[in-house]
């Protein structure tokens, strides 16, 4: 598995991942998800990845590109139909 | 917003497949400069069963010395020998039962100076995402349509589609069409214009300065350059770090995937960065 950007976190981000991989081969791609399972497990990676997004300062960063996506989302990938 | 860059190609491996690898395409001998990926927000929409993922890249980069000439070190925070570390945005959006995934990746840095935006659409042939974002976005939409064409007249767009579950990995034929974009984006002093004009704080006169001296035209100009060199170069290790993943996933299923990651993380690690690249002593992007 890929390296989380904060080795603190690399323990819960292997979990979340390991979910996520399973849920999105077995399920996922076969079009039998209801839920996303995996959302507890993401819940604390997350918690554990935007403590250190923030004390890097790229969490300020992070949103202003988000902003910037959105609007560039609303005018390039529209639904098509 | 310039487009410099595109191209098709075509996997020949399922469309579901190139989805997983997508995923799993960090770290690979061809990535070695990738130093972690991060899920910062991910999104699954029951009824449209669409997925959205947002990622986080932060790769090591070598800034090519005729941008080190351009541009202070200090304002893109290089080193002296221009080893610097870019943060990159990735969103992505998989729909599998109409058969596509919708990728985007966009540096977070000096996008004051240039955003490179990167997008690969993958496809099951047949499907016909993206036609309508191609012929809309694109300046020069003629080059799309005439590979397009090009790749029915090949044979590459079959009519039909079939599911396939990812853990059967077969080569029975099954392939996935992608076509990839580089847009630069450069906006030399834009942003800063943009924020002076939003707030009333202070822009960051020095830098607006030292780009008013240097004329913003021909420095734009020799910016998209080197960012357009950089993108195209970047192309054929991003592609056969994908094939590295797609071959592992064949012969060993996600467990082969899994276990040749932590082989490539362990080099990156004990330092061998640059084993395994091609001929490309820059550190690339992908």
């Amino acid at each position: 598995m890929s390296a989380s950007l904060a080795s603190e976190c690399n323990e819960v981000k292997e979990r979340y991942d390991s979910c996520f991989l399973k849920w999105y081969s077995e399920k996922f791609l076969r079009g039998t998800a209801t839920s996303d399972e995996c959302d507890p497990l993401f819940k604390q990676y997350e918690k554990c990845i935007s403590k250190a997004l923030k004390e890097r300062g790229i969490d300020s960063m992070l949103k202003e590109a988000r902003e910037d996506n959105r609007e560039n989302d609303a005018e390039h990938m529209r639904p098509k139909r | 917003m310039v487009k410099f860059y595109s191209s098709s190609d075509t996997y020949t491996y399922p469309f579901t497949a190139v989805t997983l690898a997508y995923f799993l395409r960090y770290p690979n001998p061809y990535s070695t400069h990738v130093l972690s990926t991060d899920t910062i927000a991910r999104h699954y929409d029951p009824t449209t069963q669409r997925l959205t993922t947002i990622r986080l890249h932060l790769k090591r980069s070598k800034l090519p010395s005729a941008v080190l000439k351009l541009i202070p070190r200090s304002l893109i925070g290089a080193s002296a020998g221009g080893d610097t570390q870019a943060y990159i945005l990735e969103k992505s959006v998989v729909d599998v039962k109409e058969g596509w995934m919708d990728t985007e990746s966009r540096n977070l840095e000096w996008t004051g100076v240039l955003s490179v935006v990167e997008r690969q659409v993958f496809r099951r042939p047949g499907c016909t995402y993206g036609d309508d974002i191609r012929q809309t976005e694109d300046e020069d939409e003629g080059l799309w349509k005439g590979m397009e064409g090009a790749a029915r007249r090949h044979g590459f767009i079959a009519q039909s589609s079939e599911n396939t579950a990812a853990d059967k990995i077969t080569n029975n034929g099954e392939t996935t069409e992608v076509a990839s974009s580089v847009t630069l984006h450069s906006h030399i002093g834009e942003k800063w214009k943009k924020r002076s004009a939003a707030s009333s704080t202070a822009p960051t006169e020095e830098k607006v300065g030292f780009f008013k001296s240097l004329g913003t035209a021909s420095l734009q100009r020799s910016i998209e350059i080197i960012g357009l060199k950089r993108a195209r170069r970047s192309q054929p290790n991003a592609k056969e770090g994908m094939k590295v993943v797609l071959e592992r996933m064949r012969e060993g299923g996600l467990v082969g995937v899994l276990e040749g990651m932590r082989r490539d993380r362990e080099m990156i690690l004990g330092g061998h960065a640059h084993a395994f690249k091609k001929g490309n002593t820059s550190g690339e992007e992908e």
